[in-house]
């Protein structure tokens, strides 16, 4: 009976982790299409879908080729309960060509005079908070000629 | 929300050109409009599997975006429809409804309207399957657009510009970043059947030479920082035509 009772509350805790987390990720779109998208209207936006729920002290990373003779807006954008979103770009290297670090920028905007692949990496600053939040972090990209 | 999880993770996103991205490119380098180079509308109906249906989807949206890129409005509207049917097919038609198509009429002479109402669209339609956890399908449908740009750059390759067949080397940057993004779903038969199909073309793109470089970074007179450097990119006549087979062949036996 205690064996079936065990497996009754795991199988509702998983069914109560996956809604929380498909709640979760239905959030992050409408937060995506509300509060990022009209940061790209001048742009061409790229359709991909980046976009995660994360909590302080993740990291998420894209990598993307970006075309010579064009201009480009990158964003990063970040459900404000996880504080200011840092993030670097990195050539195919791996070295630095930006730090937003000190900027207080949620983009960088950029022109590319020769093809290359890139990196960009974003770090959700660690929180002392005793209750943790987690929150839509989203790197979009538009282009323009 | 409050979080039980705390351990930190890195989430890694690959991504590629959208097919409006592409066509923008193609355009630029001075390819021609060819309506007879574009898959069949009225094939759309014919593919019965979840796989064909999501590869020629991103097929169909290439199509459209190419259409919509050369101001060929009648067939952006036509390629939107059969990309309703295919979304329909998938569960998700209802992001190309009726109201979105009329509302694509409505614009049908306002380039910057269309390309907005086609990219707005595909990204809801990627941010969808996600989130019903078919990351594959969305997968196969950038495989499908992807590998569309690359067929038609290709279809007509005498007199080409050289900034087309550069544009067409760079893509081998491009396959790179849709090898990794296919590798970064868990393996699915539909997908590692699309890997397989992608390596003939792999081998063809081997033959564009990459030189790399550092990048560097400058700020133009306007204050916008400019990022150069990085690789050289040559591609030899011979690479191109190996290219413009090998895509061809995987582009009809998903297309057929």
């Amino acid at each position: 009976m205690k064996a079936i009772q065990h497996i009754t509350l795991a199988a509702l805790a998983t069914v109560f982790a996956l809604g929380l987390s498909t709640d979760a990720t239905a959030q992050c779109r409408s937060f995506t299409k509300k509060r990022c998208l009209p940061k790209l209207e001048e742009y061409v936006q790229n359709d991909n879908y980046n976009t995660a729920v994360l909590i302080p002290g993740d990291e998420a990373e894209l990598s993307l080729t970006f075309f010579g003779g064009r201009a480009y807006r990158l964003l990063v954008c970040g459900h404000p309960v996880l504080g200011d979103l840092n993030f670097q770009v990195l050539d195919a290297r791996g070295n630095g060509v930006y730090d937003s670090t000190d900027k207080d920028m949620s983009h960088f905007d950029f022109r590319v005079a020769n093809t290359q692949q890139m990196t960009v990496r974003v770090q959700v600053p660690e929180s002392s908070a005793a209750l943790q939040h987690e929150g839509c972090v989203s790197i979009m990209v538009g282009s323009k000629s | 929300m409050p979080t039980t999880r705390t351990n930190a993770l890195k989430k890694i996103f690959h991504a590629v050109p959208s097919p409006i991205e592409t066509a923008l490119l193609l355009e630029a380098s001075g390819v021609n409009f060819s309506t007879g180079d574009l898959h069949d509308p009225a094939k759309a109906s014919g593919y019965a599997t979840t796989g064909s249906q999501a590869v020629n989807l991103g097929v169909y949206a290439g199509d459209l975006s190419y259409a919509t890129i050369f101001n060929r409005n009648q067939e952006a509207i036509e390629y939107l429809n059969v990309a309703r049917r295919l979304a329909d097919e998938l569960g998700v038609g209802d992001l190309i409804d009726s109201a979105l198509i009329a509302r694509a009429e409505d614009n049908r002479q306002v380039r910057d309207s269309l390309i907005h109402i086609v990219t707005s669209t595909f990204y809801a339609l990627n941010a969808r399957l996600k989130e019903n956890g078919m990351e594959d399908v969305s997968g196969l449908i950038a495989a499908g657009g992807w590998i569309e740009g690359v067929y038609l750059g290709t279809r007509n390759l005498d007199g080409a510009t050289q900034d087309l067949k550069v544009r067409i080397a760079e893509q081998k940057l491009t396959l790179d970043n849709l090898m990794s993004l296919l590798g970064s779903y868990p393996s699915t038969e539909d997908l590692a059947a699309m890997i397989a199909s992608l390596e003939p073309v792999e081998t063809a793109f081997a033959g564009v030479s990459i030189v790399d470089h550092a990048a560097t970074t400058t700020t133009a007179d306007d204050g916008m920082i400019v990022i150069s450097g990085g690789p050289e990119i040559t591609i030899s006549d011979e690479t191109l035509a190996a290219i413009a087979t090998a895509i061809s062949e995987v582009r009809n036996h998903y297309a057929n």
